[in-house]
């Protein structure tokens, strides 16, 4: 009984914000003044219609998105698997200082190396180009991939690869045969971590991407959002809000065990 | 051939992690910015004597310390009764697990602008429920009383799953048996969190509360979308501060040095936070004294 009323209390304050956005997204305009009150023509789909007819259509950003998300999370993972390899490969206190340093590069506030990127993106001319950004996002998201995968390496019992090795297998082939599909599961909750930052990184691509047709979904809110607090759109607000929360809720749904697992082996080996 | 492998990855890490720290280093003794049409001009301390007599980055230092503290109190003693919660057994608790991670994985920006309607004054429910209750319209997003807290509140609400995560992986690992000890020597609830929760939890909580700070203290999507870092500058953030003076007021020299000291300020913080966590939460070896008679 008691804990029950905790459960939902806890199911409301986690959803209760968005229930409210999904519900605002479907008032009129003229109820939107009057959240409570009993109005004739208080339910519209006008809000998503403008939404998705806006110039660029709203599922334009969502596409960018899932293409950065997609790019980023490859590129991390060719560069992160073999890394994550070799570090149990290499003399043991330099494999132990590097991962104490990459913990602290997974600790680090990356919104702070936004300056250093920025020029970075300059000089290379990469401004403006939607998977320029798998790099930086691959480079932010290295440390946790390496840290995790490298923990499901460590998993493995040595005799595994020793026995390929009389085999005669190359590294390339124990690699593909044996050792990738072997830490499978790791590889996709850390896909999956990765992506899920990739989706959602904001000031990296605030200051890289300016051209509207190819901003990221996080960029394209804000910008939606505009500068003034006062007297906005929030019918339209609402359902961007539900039409932006949607994959990633299907996303936690679906892939919930290689989320929770990905983060807790991060938290109880790291 | 492991070098080879090694390479790639360190490379990147190199470029992106380090590279951007020395240049910051570099260029906060260079004068860079519209006036100089761009072109770094070495200026001695000038920017390091601008920053320690910038009002406004004293004050808005003394802002983001306020938010990560109250912000990541907060969520560590929410996340701790959550992951106690989630940590007994109950019909639907995967469930309620899986959707208590929704805040969690939603932008920022997004959810940001969806606090703003709530938070808005005279439309959104918050507003609604506080003149029904007899306080009055707040002005949440318009006084600065207030708006800080409303910050901190969507902050809370997004990353606290993320700690109760960390803490639940934590209590998982703590044997049943422990808290039966306990109970057959008469302790109740109350001795059980303190003298084996608590300290068999510490590198979980010190795990979370290290990442969360550092977090935190980089606080830039969420104060950009959902206050712009006003009223009157009253909820900006460093790192909302050196964007100001890179992106608006295009001085590069001097957003690297306010960069330069939020970073090592933070390191300094998170050493402080370790420290003091490690004397406040008791330790491992007095909770086996109440186990072991």
């Amino acid at each position: 009984m008691n804990r029950r009323f905790l459960v939902g209390l806890l199911l409301l304050w986690s959803l209760g914000p968005l229930l409210w956005q999904l519900y605002t997204s479907f008032c009129s305009d003229q109820a939107l003044t009057q959240p409570f009150a009993s109005i004739d023509q208080r339910w519209t789909l006008i809000h998503y219609r403008n939404v998705l007819t806006a110039n660029p259509p709203f599922w334009r950003y969502l596409v960018n998105s899932l293409l950065v998300g997609l790019s980023s999370t490859l590129l991390c993972l060719v560069l992160a698997l073999p890394a994550a390899y070799a570090l149990n490969r290499i003399p043991c206190q330099l494999s132990i200082m590097s991962r104490l340093a990459l913990v602290g590069a997974a600790l680090f506030p990356y919104v702070l190396l936004f300056l250093g990127l920025l020029e970075f993106a300059r000089g290379l001319n990469l401004g403006n180009h939607l998977l320029a950004l798998s790099f930086p996002y691959a480079a932010l998201s290295q440390p946790l991939a390496i840290l995790l995968l490298n923990n499901a390496f460590n998993d493995l019992p040595p005799e595994l690869e020793d026995a390929a090795k009389l085999e005669g297998l190359t590294l390339f082939q124990r690699f593909r045969w044996i050792l990738i599909p072997l830490i499978s599961p790791a590889t996709a909750s850390t896909a999956i971590l990765v992506f899920l930052f990739s989706w959602n990184e904001y000031p990296i691509a605030l200051t890289w991407i300016s051209d509207s047709s190819k901003l990221t979904l996080p960029v394209a809110m804000a910008r939606i959002a505009g500068s003034s607090i006062y007297s906005v759109p929030y019918g339209a607000y609402a359902a961007a809000t539900v039409l932006g929360s949607i994959p990633l809720v299907l996303l936690v749904l679906i892939f919930q065990k290689p989320i929770v697992s990905g983060l807790t082996s991060g938290a109880v080996k790291g | 051939m492991i070098a080879f492998l090694l390479l790639p990855a360190l490379l990147l890490l190199l470029v992106v992690f380090v590279g951007p720290l020395f240049r910051y280093a570099w260029l906060s003794f260079h004068a860079d910015s519209v006036v100089t049409g761009l072109i770094a001009i070495p200026n001695g301390g000038a920017n390091w004597l601008r920053l320690v007599q910038d009002q406004r980055f004293w004050q808005d230092l003394g802002q983001t310390l306020r938010f990560s503290g109250v912000s990541v109190g907060l969520e560590l003693i929410l996340a701790l009764m959550i992951a106690l919660l989630l940590d007994q057994r109950w019909r639907g608790r995967d469930v309620v697990r899986t959707l208590t991670l929704i805040p969690w994985a939603l932008p920022t920006t997004v959810m940001a602008l969806g606090w703003r309607w709530i938070f808005n004054t005279p439309y959104g429910p918050i507003d609604h429920f506080t003149r029904m209750i007899g306080i009055g319209s707040l002005n949440i997003l318009g006084d600065p009383h207030f708006t800080w807290m409303a910050t901190v509140w969507a902050d809370v609400w997004k990353t606290t799953p993320f700690a109760a995560l960390i803490l639940l992986a934590g209590l998982q690992t703590i044997p049943v048996d422990l808290y039966e000890a306990v109970r057959l020597e008469g302790g109740n609830a109350m001795v059980c969190l303190r003298r084996i929760t608590l300290p068999l939890l510490r590198p979980y909580i010190l795990l979370a509360l290290l990442f969360r700070l550092a977090q935190a203290f980089g606080v830039f999507d969420l104060i950009q979308v959902l206050t712009g870092g006003g009223p009157a500058s009253s909820t900006e953030s460093v790192a909302l501060y050196a964007y100001w003076n890179a992106l608006r007021f295009l001085d590069f020299g001097y957003s690297a040095t306010i960069i330069m000291a939020s970073f090592i300020l933070i390191s300094l913080i998170c050493v402080v936070a370790w420290i003091l966590l490690q004397i406040i939460i008791p330790t491992h070896s007095k909770s086996q004294a109440v186990v072991e008679p």
